[in-house]
């Protein structure tokens, strides 16, 4: 699904956090968002997920306007999100977070069985702990049941915010696994990450935010090569 | 006090003033009874912004002090004589005293604040539903205690036998200088560091705020001008039973300050005003459907559903009441906003 | 032995009803964060729905699910009137505008019907008394205790079998994310009031039944006892509303066989007290509810 933001503006109160954002996502294409904290990435998702609502600016599905849409919508547009604050339903089983991640194609009870084995056939560790409520997982697991539950409405697109963050680097390595997994599906994926080196190696293309503003663009291999990236728009 | 606050004291306690002077004036028994009930009113509203315009917190409880006040000055000023038929259970250390109603509206006023300082201090830390529960729970226990202490407030059954003290005059200067003692807490320190603390509980207390202190005292404040107010009103209507400081009451109150805006002292002064006339007006069209039998029953009620809905109908249309921020002297002595100003 | 039975009989009729109230009301709170000051009610229009069908020549039964739908009808209401205008704003506006729509209730049930007691139409057993373990005890205390018992288990299963059910208790710990999973929030917000609705519908056909009349202000004495039941269970939690609504029960029995005449009178006094405290100690009540949670 072709996604295209155009001139994204976010503001809390008088805070402008996104000051005139463009972002396009091709169908089946992953494109990393980077930046340093504070950037605005974060703030972008949500507002293209209905979470928050836009200040100002465009949001395009395939060419319709869904600008402001309320977020149950979106979902039934097929865009998923996996929020940064890794919000699992910690008094729910893991079995309960993946049924409500289905919510909206709960009629068709035979698919979303099939989806969900499909789920923990690709985290098997999910499937271990099926009856076990999510509060109980370790960072990692409640990462992987986060996205796993994104997926459960069988989405186009899917909003990944830092899903690497706080992770130990063996977790860190099985996620961009999956993701890369993910990708290869034809799913189309807008990822926010800090961890450039494999955000740029899975995404086709990247956008560098700096101060709520796009600071660079460009195809990942070309952004992989500048020298100058980190320092100038991540902060070190 | 800047020019600014002045002007608004000026115009407030003016409006007061010419008021009473119109209700002296005209002479007509009605009038001046509903202008002074207004003024008791007043008091009692000013109270209360006191502390939920300054702390952003729902107070249930204050026309439990508003009893506390009443309760006091009745105690204190029944004659002697009388007392042994309104109250013949009274405990023998008050039963021979007989006060001057001045002096038990002012001590009203302070056992009602005493009353407040030791119970209310540790309920301060609360925020949201928890703070408001436990102040509905205190109206609640306040209303038990008048109910069944019958040695001091005759049970549920209407106490009778107060001095009538409370005229016109009385009642206008105790509004003019409850319009004075509330701009002047808004403006003081405390109100000013409450008032960010009720924006940003958090920031506040980053600034060092101690958030729970300053909203104890502007909760001891509002339970004094409750205890004044509820003294004052004891006087006025000289019978009354515990229903009266009960949750239709605390409807009538909260009506005026929402409706009026909680934020501003202006605000809890256009809402008294507005929410008397109304509530004036439609208890005379009450009486009068009654009168002319029009319906096979009694019109009651009427009243309380059109403030009602009229509430409801502020809190979505004007979140902050018809005065939400500014009071009328800022807003009259309002420059044309210069370059250097900040928006 | 006879008044151990009666003892317990007296706490679980009692408690269920009691738990029913604070369910109703937790439901609501749990999940918007809206102490919903009309709750009471919701009682009152299911009593004054049973008095105006008492002429039909309707069945019981039927009167009674009538005044139960009433009941949902009004919690409904309550979200559209007082709730959704006002829940983008503040907590306290969302306080005030339910304050004022009880307020609207009783007094729209003054004018429309009458400020006196009306009486409501009961089933012959609810008069009745059986003998149980050598007790004698009113029936409609066994029908309250098999009501609740009923209720509890089809709200848990519903709760823990239905989607819908495990959207709501998705919601009440992240209501965002539940949206963002596409449960849809109107659905999520009305399903609450309406449970909330029918929990007060069924309270109210058995706590009515007790005096068989209604009044306007008959939903304050229900309201209170769910405030209590709820702090002392905890606000956000379910189970914890049962719970505190089955211990007030016991606490309020146990103060009524023990306490002298004089100081019972004080009893409100001293449970409200007891409410006082306990937030004081634990501000969110005593059970934990589920985790964090955002206002919607
Ligand atoms: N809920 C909020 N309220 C106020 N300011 C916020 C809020 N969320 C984010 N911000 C501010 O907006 C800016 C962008 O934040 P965010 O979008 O989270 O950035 P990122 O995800 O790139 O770290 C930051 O300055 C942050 O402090
Ligand atoms: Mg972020």
């Amino acid at each position: 699904m072709a996604l295209a933001v155009e001139a994204l503006e976010v503001r809390y109160g008088g805070i402008r956090a996104v000051r005139g954002v463009d972002i396009e996502v091709g169908d089946g294409e992953v494109v990393a968002l980077l930046g340093a904290n504070g950037a605005g990435k974060s703030s972008t998702l949500l507002a293209i997920a209905g979470a928050i609502r836009p200040y100002a600016g465009r949001v395009r599905l395939d060419g319709r306007d869904v600008t402001g849409s309320i977020p149950e919508r979106m979902v039934r547009a097929g865009v998923a999100m996996v929020p940064e604050t890794r919000d699992v339903f910690p008094d729910l089983t893991v079995e309960e977070n993946l049924r409500l991640g289905a919510y909206v194609r709960r009629r068709d009870r035979a698919d979303v069985e099939a989806d969900r084995a499909a789920m923990f056939a690709l985290f098997p560790r999910l499937a271990e702990r099926a009856e076990q409520t999510a509060g109980t997982l370790s960072g990692g697991e409640q990462q992987m049941l986060v996205i796993a539950r994104a997926m459960m409405s069988r989405p186009r697109l899917l909003l990944l915010d830092e899903p690497s963050l706080g992770l130990a680097p063996t977790i860190v390595e099985q996620i961009f696994a999956m993701i890369a997994r993910l990708a290869a599906t034809g799913l189309s994926i807008l990822l926010v990450e800090q961890n450039v080196g494999k955000a740029l190696a899975v995404a086709d293309r990247a956008y560098v935010m700096r101060l709520g503003r796009i600071a660079a663009a460009g195809p990942a291999r070309e952004l992989a090569a500048a020298a100058d990236l980190k320092e100038h728009y991540l902060g070190g | 006090m800047s020019a600014r606050d002045l002007l608004t004291l000026l115009l407030l306690a003016g409006s007061v003033a010419l008021l009473a002077v119109a209700a002296e004036f005209l002479e007509v028994r009605l009038f001046v009874r509903i202008v002074t009930n207004l003024f008791i009113m007043l008091v009692l509203v000013l109270g209360l912004q006191v502390f939920m315009g300054n702390s952003g917190i729902l107070s249930f409880a204050h026309v439990g002090f508003m009893g506390v006040g009443a309760y006091t000055t009745a105690v204190l000023t029944i004659p002697v004589r009388m007392k042994g038929m309104a109250l013949p259970d009274l405990y023998p250390l008050v039963a021979g005293l007989e006060l001057s109603p001045l002096a038990g509206i002012l001590i009203g006023g302070l056992v009602a604040a005493l009353v407040a300082a030791v119970i209310a201090y540790p309920l301060m830390r609360l925020s949201d539903a928890a703070a408001v529960i436990t102040l509905f729970a205190l109206l609640v226990v306040l209303h038990t205690i008048m109910l069944h202490w019958s040695a001091v407030t005759n049970g549920p059954r209407t106490l009778f036998g107060l001095p009538r003290a409370t005229d016109l005059r009385l009642a206008a200067v105790a509004a003019a200088l409850a319009v004075a003692l509330a701009l002047l807490f808004k403006e003081s320190r405390i109100g000013l560091l409450l008032r960010s603390s009720r924006d940003d509980e958090v920031a506040a207390a980053a600034l060092g705020a101690r958030v729970p202190v300053l909203r104890w005292q502007a909760f001891v404040l509002a339970a004094f001008m409750a205890g004044i107010g509820g003294a004052l009103w004891a006087h006025f209507i000289t019978s009354f039973s515990p229903k009266a400081f009960y949750l239709k009451e605390s409807f009538v109150i909260l009506a005026m300050l929402v409706i009026g805006g909680p934020g501003t002292v202006t605000g809890a002064v256009a809402g008294t005003y507005i929410v008397t006339l109304a509530f004036e007006s439609l208890r005379a069209l009450e009486a009068y459907l009654n009168r002319a039998q029009i319906f096979a029953e009694q019109v009651v009620g009427l009243t309380e559903v059109v403030l009602a809905l009229a509430m409801i109908g502020v809190l979505v249309l004007r979140p902050g009441g018809l005065v939400a921020t500014r009071e009328i002297g800022t807003w009259l002595l309002r420059r044309k906003p210069d370059k250097g100003d900040p928006p | 032995m006879t008044a151990a039975i009666q003892f317990v009989i007296d706490v679980l009729s009692l408690g269920g009803a009691y738990a029913l109230m604070a369910l109703g009301l937790v439901i609501v709170y749990g999940i918007l964060r809206l102490v919903n000051f009309a709750y009471g009610e919701l009682i009152m229009a299911a009593g004054y729905t049973l008095y105006l069908v008492s002429a039909s020549p309707l069945p019981w039964l039927v009167m009674a699910v009538l005044a139960v739908g009433a009941a949902v009808v009004t919690g409904i209401a309550t979200d559209y009137v007082a709730f959704r205008p006002v829940r983008a704003k503040s907590v306290t506006a969302v306080l005030i505008t339910s304050f004022a729509f009880s307020t609207l209730l009783q007094n729209a049930a003054q004018l429309l019907i009458s400020p006196r007691p009306r009486s409501i139409p009961l089933p012959e057993v609810f008069s009745d008394t059986v003998t149980l373990f050598g007790v004698v005890t009113p029936a409609r205390n066994l029908i309250t205790i098999a009501a609740a018992a009923v209720l509890l288990s089809l709200f848990t299963l519903a709760m823990r079998r239905t989607v819908l059910g495990i959207a709501m208790r998705a919601a009440a710990t992240h209501f965002t994310m539940a949206r963002m999973l596409g449960v849809p929030a109107n659905l999520v917000i009305s399903t609450a009031f309406a449970i909330s609705g029918l929990l007060a519908g069924t309270v109210a056909l058995l706590w009515l039944g007790r005096i068989g009349t209604v009044v306007p202000r008959v939903g304050l004495e229900p309201l209170l006892i769910a405030f209590i039941a709820t702090v002392i269970g905890g606000m956000r939690s379910l189970e914890g509303a049962v719970l505190g609504g089955f211990l007030l029960a016991f606490i309020d029995t146990a103060l009524n066989y023990s306490l002298p005449q004089d100081l019972l009178k004080f009893r409100d006094a001293f449970t409200f007290s007891l409410v006082i405290l306990i937030l004081l100690w634990r501000p969110a009540g005593l059970v934990r509810g589920p985790a964090t949670g955002q206002r919607t």
